[in-house]
């Protein structure tokens, strides 16, 4: 019929989810698990220094270059690339080589209980420092594209240039680049904020102050978000609020309160108290779409026979979930494991993922 | 921040008429293009007469942008830079060397936090007294704590079966391997490590005797001062120090160790000086406490990158 000739559909709605879904999956990434997050969402793990976050990023960047299968075993990663922005200039390429042996040699062994890591951990002890899978290994270790930045002109010359970067890396392996890693996004917030705003020639000239380079950031990786699409990860270090009563926190709010009322905004949590203190400019915040919380507690590990466990907090902000969640990173020296437990709910049940 | 036309002569396609396109839109740096909009900049160039000589001059400028940041490296090359380089340097301590896993490590930034009189300095002496025996070392005084009869007598502790002679020779080597500078402000310090970096950057192509440990006793000496009330400008110079320590560290093989003592905080406790904005910097932070009665230390962690707190006890030394 004429009327209908002009509606030439592509495919059917049915066939757009199963094709969205295949290619842009659903990652579930402990202790990130309860929200389900994919390429576009932009996510901030806010916390104290130390509480994990650079540990969470790492075992994101692992579930991304790890391959779906290899020689009939299942790894259960995506085998695209993974980008890591080092801003703080702390990373340690042998705990991330250590993470990722453990973690392919716990697939490859099929194990997935505590006992048997415990049993891996005595092995592994005695075995030499060489890879559990060398070809596999590094081919993985390939995957992961690493950059440091020890200012805010390499970070955002790297943002500038990110684009044909990211051309080249998917010819190079043919595979694209699935999350980008931000460690960590306020790192030259005082650098930035120390060097003064003066405008010379006018006002059509900017300079790099903590303002136009933030909304330069947002820009750059809207931009590219457009056109590469990628999850990103930013971690963020801050001061918790009083809400949870560190010693710090009254002292560091009398001295913070009077400065730049712009660049600062309190974040609201359902106590109407605040969890944090922010201090990145409300530009950045408007990008965000998830923001987790994490933080280390003191409160001992119910199955704690491991002397080397730290156990944290999380606790979703946005979306807000009335919920704390609590892992622990077992630091068995060269062995991490993520075990996540539900606090304050009805059914405490044990969800326990050694990844 | 050198001015566009400075570029002129090495790339040609950066002329007069591009210079002042640019300028027309409030560029007039490299640095410039880095906080605009490159492609609405590109949009702009379209609707000019010399549309395609402007686009290319863009081009040439994010060339040029492509070696203002560090190169990629991917998980491989950065391992192997990691088991070739940053090897692990013996203090000679005994329990911070086991704690530590060898050593103070190449390529960080590693804290050492303590009241006073906690044997913080002891530990720098010995650790240098060490490590020179090998290497050239750095040492930034920032209170006249610097002993070379200190470093004479650990050397004398450790060579006790060596003949005079041959302990006179090593002592002769290390006091020549060790460089110690006094610096009374952080601009000093500045100052200091940014002609080491120039010289090492030398040195890297000539080659010959690197200094492989800085320490700096103490570096809350130096920041404290200009950190406190209500200005920026003491957390900026804290935290581009911090990166300037590590960048060396990073780049030039380099075992950074840095002095930081103690305040009291809320409830009586003690904790680090230079406050939260100091403590995400290091790599690897150590707390150091003397126990008076028993003359005893203890080293524990406060952080590292991959051990939880773990304590140490180390004898009188």
């Amino acid at each position: 019929m004429g009327s209908k000739a002009w509606l030439v559909e592509d495919e059917s709605a049915r066939e757009m989810l199963d094709r969205v879904l295949t290619e842009r999956p659903f990652l579930l990434l402990p202790p990130l698990h309860r929200v389900p997050l994919r390429v576009g969402n932009i996510v901030e793990i806010v916390g104290p220094s130390p509480s994990a976050k650079t540990h969470i990023l790492i075992q994101a960047a692992i579930t991304c270059i790890l391959p779906r299968q290899w020689k009939g075993v299942n790894y259960g990663g995506l085998g695209h690339l993974a980008m890591f922005l080092d801003l703080d200039c702390r990373f340690d390429i042998s705990r991330f080589s250590d993470l990722l042996n453990h973690r392919i040699m716990e697939a490859a062994n099929g194990s997935s209980s505590e006992v048997d890591c415990q049993i891996k951990e005595s092995e592994a002890q005695n075995a030499t420092t060489k890879p559990y899978n060398e070809e596999l290994f590094a081919s993985c270790m390939r995957r992961f594209l690493y950059i440091r930045c020890y200012d805010s002109s390499e970070f955002l010359a790297t943002l500038k240039t990110l684009h044909y970067r990211l051309q080249k890396e998917r010819e190079t392996h043919g595979v694209n680049v699935h999350v980008l890693l931000i460690d960590s996004i306020g790192a030259f917030h005082w650098i930035d904020r120390g060097s003064s705003s003066f405008s010379l020639e006018g006002d059509t000239r900017k300079s790099l102050h903590l303002q136009s380079v933030t909304e330069t950031v947002v820009q750059e990786i809207r931009k590219l978000l457009l056109v590469h699409p990628m999850l990103v990860m930013a971690t963020k270090a801050a001061v918790l609020g009083n809400r949870y009563s560190m010693n710090d926190s009254k002292r560091n709010y009398r001295t913070w309160s009077a400065k730049d009322n712009l660049h600062s905004r309190n974040v609201t949590s359902s106590d109407q108290q605040v969890p944090y203190r922010e201090y990145m400019p409300a530009v950045w915040q408007s990008l965000i779409t998830h923001r987790i919380l994490v933080r280390t507690t003191d409160a001992d590990f119910v199955n704690g026979e491991h002397q080397n466990v730290s156990t944290y907090l999380s606790e979703w902000l946005l979306p807000p979930l009335n919920s704390v969640d609590k892992f622990i990173v077992r630091d068995v020296r060269k062995h991490s494991c993520f075990a996540v437990f539900k606090k304050k709910n009805q059914i405490s049940t044990l969800s326990f993922s050694c990844i | 921040m050198a001015p566009l036309k400075n570029l002129e002569t090495e790339y040609p396609i950066i002329d007069s008429n591009f210079q002042n396109f640019c300028a027309s839109h409030g560029i007039f740096s490299v640095e410039d293009f880095l906080i605009h909009d490159l492609y609405m900049l590109a949009a702009f160039a379209e609707q000019n007469v010399s549309s395609e000589r402007l686009k290319e001059g863009i081009t040439q400028i994010l060339s040029i942008i492509d070696d203002m940041h560090q190169p990629w490296l991917n998980g491989m090359e950065l391992l192997e830079d990691a088991k070739r380089n940053k090897h692990f340097l013996p203090t000679g301590i005994q329990g911070v060397d086991l704690l530590l896993g060898g050593g103070i490590r190449v390529g960080q930034l590693t804290e050492l936090v303590g009241p006073s009189a906690s044997g913080k300095t002891q530990v720098c002496l010995q650790t240098a007294s060490n490590v020179a025996r090998n290497y050239m070392m750095l040492y930034l005084d920032t209170g006249n704590s610097f002993s070379p009869q200190r470093i004479a007598y650990f050397l004398g502790k450790t060579n006790e079966l060596a003949s005079a002679q041959a302990k006179n020779q090593i002592l002769q080597k290390v006091m020549s391997n060790i460089l110690c500078h006094s610096v009374f402000d952080i601009f000093a310090m500045f100052d200091v490590l940014h002609q080491l970096e120039s010289n090492l950057r030398c040195q890297e192509r000539g080659g010959g005797c690197r200094i492989r440990l800085l320490i700096v006793d103490s570096i809350s000496l130096l920041i404290a001062p200009v950190l406190g009330g209500t200005s920026t400008r003491g957390r900026a110079l804290m935290a581009s120090a911090g990166y300037l320590l590590k960048k060396l560290a990073h780049q030039h093989n380099l075992a950074v160790l840095v002095i930081n003592h103690t305040v009291g905080s809320e409830g009586g406790t003690s904790k680090p000086a230079l406050g939260d904005s100091w403590k995400s910097i290091p790599h690897s932070r150590l707390l150091l406490s003397c126990d008076r009665g028993s003359n005893v230390y203890n080293v524990s962690i406060l952080k590292h990158p991959s051990m939880k707190n773990l304590r140490s006890k180390q004898g009188p030394s």
